[in-house]
C-alpha cells in the first residue's frame, strides 16, 4: 500500500530531515510513527500525501509514485489518502456538517450524495446531534473528530494522523484513538505519528522508531521506548 | 449545482471581504476602461471624418483658353482612367461665368461690375476617390502646366494630410497610455486577489488536502477578478452612454461640416470590446495571482 525506497530529505540548508529510509505499510495495517521533535516523523507524511517530494529515493502510494506524479494529478492521490492533524484545521465560520460537507464538494461531489455521505462520517465520529454547531462551540475532542469525520468522508484507502491527540487531555485521547482503531479495523490503513506513550504502549501494534531522519527501530506489536 | 453555488458565493465572499481594496480595482478597471472606451469612440470619429473629408477631395484644373476642346476632352478622358479618380467634370467658360452670376445674384454684397467678355477660365473639377493620392495627382497635373492645355492646378491636400497624421499619431499614443493603464489596471488585480487569496488561505490549505483540483480552488478568485472587471465594466459603459447625448451635441456644433454621427451599431460594438477587455483583464490578473500562489 505504501512503499518508500532508500528515501532521503535533504532541505537546502543541508540538513538531512530523512535519511535512506526503507518502510513498506500493507494494506489494513496500524503503525505508529515515534520519535523526538524533529526526528522526521511530520516530513515522512508530507512525503506521503505530496506535500514535499524526496530529494532521492522513491515513494510509492498505492501503486503509483508519487515523487514522479504530474503536478495535475496529484489531487487524486490527496483523495485517497485522509489527514488529520494536531490543530485540527477546521474553518471557524462553517458548521461541523459544512466542514465535513466541504470536503465533498471542493472534490466535486453534489447533491444528495454530499448529505447522505456527510451524515455517514458524521454518525461515524459521533457527532451527528452537534452537526449544526460552529467548531468554536466544540470541545477539543469534538473538533478532533470533526476533522476525523472530514478526513473520512471521501472513503480513503489511507488516514495518516500527524499527533491527533497532541492538544487532547487523556480521556478525550482515548475517544479519538478508540475511533481510529475502529477505522482501522473497517479496513482503512492507518498511519500515524505520535508521542503519546500510554496510547502506543496499551495498543501493542506495529512501532516505526525514526531518530535523526533514520529508521531506528520497526517492531510488529511494539513499545513507545525499546 | 452546490459545486456551482460553492464556486459563486465564494467569488462574491471574496470580493465584500475587503471591500475596500475590491472598490480601488473597481475603480481603477474603470478608467482604464474609460480610457478605452474614449480612444475607440475618437478613432472611430477621426475615421469617419477622414472619410468625409476624402469623398471631398476635389482638384480643380484651369484650362487655357487657346487649348481646343479635342485636347481638353482627351485630358478628361486621361484623368478618368486614373483609378485614384472617381468623378471628372468639364466646366466651360460659359457655364463658370454663369455660376458666378448665380453667386452673385443670391447674394446682395456681390456685385459683378463693369465685365467685358468672359476672363473665367474653364476648368476640369477631378473628384478622388482616395484622398491619399491627392498630393501625387496634384503633383503630377502641376508638371504639365504651361503645355498648352492646363492653365493652372487647384488642390489643397494639406487638410487630408494633416488629418491622416492627427489619426496615426493618436493611435500611436492612444495605444501606448492604453497598454500603460492596461498594465496598471492587471497589476492592481493582482494584488486585489492576492489579498483575497491570502484571507482564504486556510480554506486554501483544507481544499487542497481533501482532494479538490487546482481548477477547483483556482475558479472562485478568477471569477471575482472577472466580477471587478465586469463592474469596472458597467460603470464605464454607464459614464461612457450618459456623456454620450451631450458630448455628441457639443461635438455636432463645433464641426458643422462633418455629419459624423456613430450609432447603434457602434455602441454596441463598444459595449462588446469594452466588457472584453474587463474579462480579460480580472480573469487574467487573477489567474496570475492565484497560479502564484499555488506554485508555491
Amino acid at each position: 500500500m505504501i512503499a518508500l525506497d532508500d528515501v532521503s530529505k535533504r532541505y537546502p540548508n543541508g540538513t538531512f530531515a530523512l535519511r535512506d529510509v526503507d518502510l513498506r505499510i500493507d494494506s489494513g495495517d496500524f503503525i505508529f510513527l515515534v520519535g523526538a521533535s524533529g526526528a522526521g516523523k511530520s516530513t515522512l507524511i508530507r512525503l506521503l500525501i505530496r506535500e514535499e517530494l524526496a530529494t532521492t529515493g522513491r515513494v510509492v502510494v498505492d501503486g503509483e509514485d508519487v515523487g514522479r506524479m504530474p503536478r495535475s494529478r496529484v489531487h487524486r492521490l490527496r483523495r485517497k489518502v485522509g489527514v488529520v492533524f494536531q490543530d485540527f484545521k477546521l474553518l471557524p465560520r462553517k458548521t461541523v456538517a459544512e466542514n465535513v460537507a466541504f470536503a465533498l464538494i471542493v472534490t466535486g461531489h453534489e447533491g444528495r450524495l454530499v448529505r447522505e455521505e456527510t451524515e455517514r462520517a458524521l454518525s461515524l465520529v459521533g457527532l451527528t446531534a452537534r452537526r449544526d454547531h460552529f467548531p468554536s462551540q466544540l470541545s477539543g475532542g469534538e473538533q478532533q473528530r470533526t476533522a476525523l469525520a472530514r478526513a473520512l468522508v471521501n472513503r480513503p484507502r489511507i488516514l495518516i494522523a500527524d499527533e491527533p491527540t497532541g492538544n487532547l487531555d487523556p480521556v478525550t485521547s482515548w475517544e479519538i484513538i478508540k475511533l481510529l482503531t475502529r477505522v482501522n479495523d473497517l479496513g482503512t490503513t492507518l498511519v500515524m505519528a505520535t508521542h503519546n506513550a500510554e496510547i502506543v504502549n496499551a495498543l501493542r501494534r506495529r512501532v516505526v522508531h525514526l531518530d535523526h531522519g533514520m529508521v531506528v527501530r520497526d517492531e510488529r506489536e511494539g513499545l513507545y521506548a525499546a | 449545482m452546490r459545486r456551482v453555488g460553492y464556486v459563486l458565493s465564494a467569488a462574491g465572499q471574496g470580493f465584500w471581504r475587503n471591500p475596500v481594496m475590491s472598490l480601488a480595482s473597481t475603480f481603477t478597471v474603470t478608467l482604464m476602461l474609460l480610457l478605452f472606451a474614449f480612444f475607440l469612440t475618437t478613432d472611430r470619429g477621426l475615421q469617419a471624418a477622414v472619410g468625409v473629408l476624402e469623398s471631398k477631395v476635389e482638384i480643380a484644373l484651369f484650362i487655357d483658353d487657346n487649348a481646343k476642346v479635342s485636347e481638353v476632352l482627351a485630358l478628361k478622358a486621361r484623368i478618368e482612367a486614373d483609378p485614384a479618380v472617381s468623378r471628372v467634370d468639364y466646366v466651360t467658360k460659359d457655364q463658370a461665368l454663369k455660376r458666378l452670376q448665380d453667386i452673385a445674384d443670391r447674394r446682395k454684397d456681390f456685385v459683378l461690375a463693369n465685365i467685358d467678355g468672359n476672363p473665367l477660365p474653364a476648368s476640369l473639377e477631378v473628384k478622388l476617390s482616395d484622398a491619399r493620392q491627392a498630393k501625387r495627382f496634384g503633383d503630377e497635373l502641376r508638371a504639365e502646366i504651361g503645355g498648352g492645355v492646363i492653365a493652372d492646378v487647384i488642390d489643397n491636400p494639406q487638410v487630408v494630410d494633416q488629418l491622416l497624421t492627427i489619426t496615426r499619431v493618436l493611435s500611436v499614443g492612444g495605444l501606448a497610455i492604453l497598454a500603460m493603464m492596461l498594465f496598471v489596471a492587471l497589476f492592481v488585480i493582482v494584488n486585489t486577489i492576492r489579498i483575497a487569496v491570502h484571507a482564504r488561505r486556510d480554506e486554501i490549505e483544507i481544499m487542497q488536502l481533501v482532494g479538490a483540483s487546482d481548477a477547483f480552488v483556482r475558479w472562485p478568485f478568477i471569477l471575482e477578478g472577472m466580477l471587478v472587471g465586469t463592474l469596472g465594466a458597467v460603470v464605464a459603459l454607464s459614464i461612457v452612454f450618459a456623456a454620450a447625448g451631450p458630448v455628441t451635441g457639443a461635438m455636432l456644433d463645433f464641426l458643422v461640416t462633418l455629419p459624423i454621427s456613430l450609432g447603434p451599431e457602434f455602441a454596441f460594438q463598444l459595449a462588446a470590446s469594452v466588457l472584453g477587455v474587463a474579462l480579460l483583464v480580472g480573469a487574467g490578473g487573477a489567474t496570475l495571482s492565484v497560479r502564484a500562489h499555488l506554485a508555491k
